[in-house]
């Protein structure tokens, strides 16, 4: 029990891995908590299920249409607010008003375009014999869910490690103003952060039938909730921490869901409230602190 | 006045913060390799001279022009491709990276040669922490980190915002000699600082300011004998 219980914690570890990693992308290029993260995942979720509903794309074939548009999406947006937000004088609380509006406009918008009912795509889409994995077995779209996250993490890592751009990223993390001074233009490194903190909440969001039962116009809210908890646990600003903690935080879900399954829902408040108690800077704090 | 055509004009600068007037009407000019200090109490609008000059924070009204064109529109960015670099008062350097990273990434965004990063370090005495955490440094390295990102961009324009500060005597000789061959060199420098036997070391012109104005523009050594200059820094 304990070893599918674990197995299991690591696969979906690595799957709010990647449900967190935008959110923590964003925070640490622009210091704004994105509280409409959830709500873009969901937004990924209802375009994979659209697309398998009406013309039945297996959800790991919508990731290279999530990802355009969502990339879009957050360049768009970016230029649309961020600029003006951050040069206020209170960029903090303005952002907070403003995209816990965006949160509620998405989600009243996604009511209006899909309904209420929740919605799922049968998981026989990634075929109908479990995955056996250390002589456990598992059903096939937690281990697809599971390899999609963990090629995601690595990507990321190229494009912050790797790249060019990933350096001036990062340097926009350290400082903005002498990154600018550099000679960077920090709104193109920023913007397109931004589209690639969606794109990867939009990729969370295909395999969320899945891995989170089913999906639903409400659900945003939840996942913005369950990602600052796992980018706490990690470390805020500092997006490979993130990893960290979805690791973390998917071991802890399923050894509560196995062990305390009517106390499984208040893991994230729990473990937010631990880790602020403990060490508030997170598990990779000291990494932060120097970021 | 400047010995040559200005290279930096700036004239009747404002800037308002609140009910702060940060700059009230600043007028200075500087040609290419001269060096110019920039000198007042607390709060008399140096840094955000710098700020403004380097595009940190936008001009209420005035106006700056670089070589005659006027760059007050710019993004900091734009400003830094012009040739305007800086350093700043608490240097920030991209912690995360390594030395050699922080130099590489301002080679490839300010469109600067990528083989004049081991001049630079060289030159800055940088050569043996290239492969060190920026984080890692001590305040004087990461001064010298601040001044190289800047100076690897091929400035015509050094903004230098109290890069004294913190330093030890021999830092601060060895600093000064520095500054001195990048001036010679014939970048201009408009040094903001407050130990003005440091800034002896490298200019007799200086502005002072008081309430975001100039009250006095010439040698280091009349400055010092202003009655107006004495007042303000006596707080008389």
């Amino acid at each position: 029990m304990i070893a599918y219980t674990l197995l299991a914690g690591l696969l979906f570890g690595l799957y709010f891995s990647l449900v967190a990693l935008g959110l923590n992308l964003v925070f640490g290029v622009m210091r704004l908590i994105n509280l409409a993260h959830g709500d873009f995942l969901m937004l990924g979720a209802f375009l994979a299920y659209g697309l398998y509903s009406s013309a039945g794309v297996n959800p790991v074939y919508a990731i290279p249409a999530e990802i355009v548009a969502f990339v879009l999406a957050g360049v768009a947006l970016y230029y649309a607010v961020v600029p003006r937000l951050l040069s206020s004088r209170d960029p903090e609380m303005l952002s907070f008003i403003l995209l816990f509006g965006l949160s509620q406009i998405i989600e009243a918008l996604a009511v209006i375009a899909f309904g209420n009912d929740q919605r799922a795509i049968p998981a026989t889409v990634f075929g109908i014999h479990p995955v056996s994995l250390f002589g456990q077995t598992f059903p096939a779209a937690w281990a697809v869910s599971a390899v999609v996250s963990a090629a995601a993490i690595l990507a990321v890592y190229f494009y912050l490690y790797r790249s060019r751009l990933g350096h001036a990223t990062r340097a926009v993390m350290a400082s903005r103003d002498e990154a600018a001074s550099t000679g960077i233009n920090v709104h193109r490194v920023s913007a397109i952060a931004l589209g690639a903190g969606l794109a990867l909440a939009a990729i969370a969001g295909a395999f969320s039938p899945f891995m989170l039962g089913s999906i639903g116009p409400d659900m945003g809210i939840r996942i913005t909730t369950v990602s600052f908890a796992v980018i706490v646990i990690g470390s805020l600003g500092n997006p490979l921490g993130t990893v960290l903690g979805g690791l973390v935080y998917g071991l802890g879900l399923m050894l509560m869901e196995t062990y305390f399954p009517s106390w499984a829902n208040l893991l994230p408040y729990v473990l937010l409230i631990l880790i602020l108690l403990i060490r508030p800077s997170g598990l990779l704090g000291k990494r932060v602190r120097l970021a | 006045m400047s010995p040559s055509a200005p290279l930096l004009s700036v004239e009747r600068l404002s800037k308002r913060f609140g009910a702060f007037q940060a700059l009230d009407g600043l007028t200075l000019e500087l040609a290419p390799g001269e060096v110019l200090g920039l000198v007042g109490p607390n709060g008399s609008g140096k840094t955000t001279a710098i700020n403004v000059i380097s595009g940190v924070y936008s001009a209420d009204a005035g106006s700056i022009l670089l070589d005659g064109r006027s760059i007050g529109g710019l993004p900091i960015h734009r400003r830094a491709h012009l040739g305007i670099n800086r350093t700043f008062q608490v240097p920030k350097p991209f912690r995360g990276l390594t030395v050699g990273e922080n130099l590489e990434v301002a080679a490839v965004y300010s469109r600067a040669d990528r083989a004049e990063i081991g001049k630079c370090l060289e030159f800055l005495e940088l050569a043996p922490l290239v492969g060190r955490e920026a984080a890692s440094l001590n305040s004087a390295q990461q001064k010298r980190l601040d001044l190289a990102r800047a100076l690897i961009a091929r400035p015509r324009l050094l903004l230098v915002d109290e890069l004294g500060a913190g330093l030890n005597p021999v830092e601060l000789q060895r600093m000064a000699q520095t500054l001195t061959t990048i001036a010679r060199s014939g970048v201009a420098l408009l040094v903001v600082e407050h130990l003005l036997g440091f800034l002896r070391e490298l200019t007799t012109r200086v502005v002072v300011m008081d309430a975001g104005r100039e009250i006095f523009e010439g040698s280091l050594e009349v400055a010092a004998r202003d009655r107006q200059v004495i007042d303000v820094f006596l707080g008389g």
